[in-house]
């Protein structure tokens, strides 16, 4: 469609609102009516939709598609074979009607017009201020009948609205929601693009969240952390526990509260809480185990004279890293018929088991708060180094020097 | 899933025979508009269902509601297809002639107000509430109900003023409320072969039951039995009467009175 003929057709369509008698607009009445233009005009204004120049279609050949509208007892039916007439560009477009015309773009009959015959308008809406003897059909438009306008037959509005403003239709009215355009198959490397655009995202937001968490919650992160490294199992274990029980938790809650009468008020409060808790120590916990899994990895790197700076950030993006590989190798491959769906069902178990052991860990150290959960084993003061080579804090007895003196 | 509207203006018709079909999901009748003869609103599984709409205007026949695409009946295979509805509306002033196949679907029927010369409603497995929330207009020859296994709730049913009630139920629980506003005596046939039934008759009815059981538990209180035959006290005189044929098997028949 060329731009010069999408702004001749939007002002002539412009021009052509004021001629239309507001105040015989049906139920809605004026504002209705307004409202309804509004909602037509805007997809046509924003290029949503492109305007199609108004024109006769021509018959088909032999071998076209020919439709029969006297009969709208199947108006799927009817929808398809227009759809399977629309030519691309639309004056391409080759359609007999039986007993009728076709019109593509908006149609108007003239309040003087007398139409003897049906009437399939393609692409546009028909708007009748004459008579039509026969029915109208749209695709993909409105059928609008102004003050003075006759229907004797039926109406059919496929993928648009029946408006009544005024006039009358002798026959049935009906609109047709269109049917869903298919959705085509996306090539293989628009598919892989797709899906590694989606786990990119997904990580940097892992990332941001998780350097968030780093700067401002550094210790819990890592007594979680801690947790998950020394206290594997039991976290995996209290995971599957809470994921178990945190619905009858929830219900518990609710109905506690409720009983308490007063507490019912603090209902909605409480269950956003609850919401917002489960969510954090599920992200939480998840971040923590990629911390954990990067302090390893790091630590495995030095060990083997890679001169890295071991710091929490390192950690965090480490270990996400690592996860997103588990992810990676579907993004590749998960195109491929059954090994795509096992290698998905892989990355999903993977990763439920990695947030299963995170949210575990969450819950054993409330948190971040219960340290000793982190399973140390030396108490802090130990920690430092100076134990290495300063006489220990914790004290050695001291031998006591024997007496000058044995008989004193 | 798709949606499809479609009416027709009155237009000076004498009788509308309906034929409606559907088969999971939501369906709902109610009175219409003065003037506009029909109306359906069908949201309906494109994938598996056509939407049907035929009206002859000569002789007044219409069908509404979906059918297979497949042509081979309703089937329902998913869970989709429970999300269908469809909404009828039909203009109370002309005589309506109505039947309804409903599947396996949840149905709420309100008939009160309408012109209701005969009612049909057949049903699988349907939950289906018959409501006449007010009297309907003229005269009703019959009204019956064949349901599979299914609940059926049918209230309102002096407010109906149908002549004849019908009801066969294989397995379920049907509850019949004869309450609303009694115009002519009304005869009833019941037939369940297992599940629950519930008669709730206003006081001062006077009722007849007619019984054939099977197994088949009978709570009721105020009748004087003779043989298969329970009557209440005052029959013969009452100003509106009730006469029930129950064949029952395998179930529990309980009579409430209302007030």
């Amino acid at each position: 469609m060329r731009a010069g003929n999408r702004l001749r057709t939007l002002l002539t369509t412009a021009l052509l609102l004021p001629t239309v008698p507001l105040h015989a607009a049906g139920p809605g009445g004026a504002l209705g009516e307004l409202s309804f233009r509004a909602r037509t005009l805007l997809p046509t204004l924003l290029l949503l939709d492109p305007v199609v120049t108004p024109q006769a279609v021509a018959p088909s050949d032999q071998e076209g598609v020919v439709v029969n509208p006297a009969n709208l007892e199947h108006p799927a039916q009817l929808e398809r074979e227009l759809r399977a007439a629309l030519r691309d560009p639309l004056s391409e477009t080759r359609l007999t009607v039986t007993g009728g015309t076709a019109r593509l773009g908006s149609y108007s009959v003239g309040s003087a017009e007398q139409i003897t015959g049906h009437i399939v308008v393609l692409k546009g809406n028909a708007e009748i201020h004459g008579r039509v003897d026969g029915n109208v059909v749209t695709l993909d438009g409105n059928v609008i009948l102004h003050p003075g306008g006759m229907v004797t037959g039926d109406v059919l509005a496929i993928g648009g609205r029946v408006r009544q403003i005024g006039g009358n239709i002798a026959g049935s009215q009906m609109e047709l929601e269109a049917a869903p355009t298919p959705h085509a198959e996306l090539s293989v490397p628009v598919l892989v693009a797709r899906r590694g655009a989606g786990l990119l995202g997904i990580g940097l937001t892992l990332l941001i969240l998780g350097f968030g968490l780093v700067t401002f919650g550094r210790p819990n992160l890592e007594i979680v952390s801690d947790t998950v490294s020394h206290s594997f199992g039991r976290a995996f274990l209290a995971g599957l526990l809470g994921q178990v029980l945190i619905l009858p938790t929830f219900g518990m809650m609710v109905v506690g509260l409720v009983l308490t009468i007063a507490g019912t008020v603090l209902v909605p409060f409480a269950a956003a809480v609850f919401i917002l808790l489960a969510i954090i120590a599920l992200i939480g916990g998840l971040l923590a185990v990629a911390h954990a899994m990067g302090e390893t990895i790091t630590r495995r790197r030095m060990a083997h004279g890679l001169r890295v700076s071991p710091n929490a950030y390192r950690y965090v993006m480490t270990g996400l890293g690592s996860l997103a590989t588990i992810w990676l190798a579907w993004v590749a491959f998960g195109w491929v018929p059954l090994a795509g769906s096992l290698i998905f069902a892989g990355a999903m178990l993977l990763t439920w088991g990695i947030a299963t052991v995170g949210f575990g860990a969450s819950l054993l150290s409330r948190g971040g708060v219960r340290e000793h959960f982190a399973g140390r084993i030396l108490p802090p003061e130990m920690m430092t180094d100076e134990y290495l080579w300063a006489t220990p804090q914790l004290g050695v007895p001291a031998v006591k020097r024997p007496p000058k003196d044995p008989t004193a | 899933m798709r949606t499809i509207a479609t009416s027709r203006p009155s237009a000076g018709e004498r009788m509308l025979q309906v034929t409606a079909e559907f088969g999971a999901g939501e369906f709902v009748i109610k009175p219409g508009r003065a003037g506009e003869l029909y109306r359906m609103v069908l949201r309906y599984d494109a994938e598996r269902n056509v939407p049907v709409h035929q009206y002859d205007a000569r002789s007044g026949i219409l069908r509404l509601g979906v059918e297979s695409s497949g042509g081979a009946g309703i089937k329902v295979t998913t869970k989709a297809q429970m999300s269908q509805r469809a909404e009828l509306f039909f203009a109370p002033e002309i005589p309506l002639a109505l039947s309804a196949n409903l599947g396996a679907s949840d149905a709420t029927l309100e008939l009160g107000g309408l012109t209701l010369r005969s009612l049909s409603v057949g049903g699988g497995a349907s939950r289906t509430t018959v409501n006449f929330s007010k009297p309907t207009r003229g005269e009703c020859t019959s009204a019956s109900f064949m349901i599979g296994a299914a609940e059926l709730e049918v209230r309102g049913l002096a407010n109906a003023g149908c002549r004849e009630l019908r009801v066969e139920g294989g397995v379920g629980r049907v509850m019949l409320s004869f309450d609303g506003t009694w115009r002519q005596d009304t005869k009833a046939q019941v037939s369940l072969a297992m599940g629950g039934l519930t008669l709730r008759i206003p006081k001062g009815t006077g009722v007849q039951l007619v019984t054939s059981r099977f197994l088949a538990a009978f709570e009721a209180e105020g009748f004087t039995r003779e043989g298969d035959t329970m009557t209440t006290p005052g029959f013969a005189t009452a100003t509106q009467k009730l006469v029930v044929e129950l064949k029952a098997s395998v179930t529990g028949v309980k009579v409430e009175w209302t007030p």
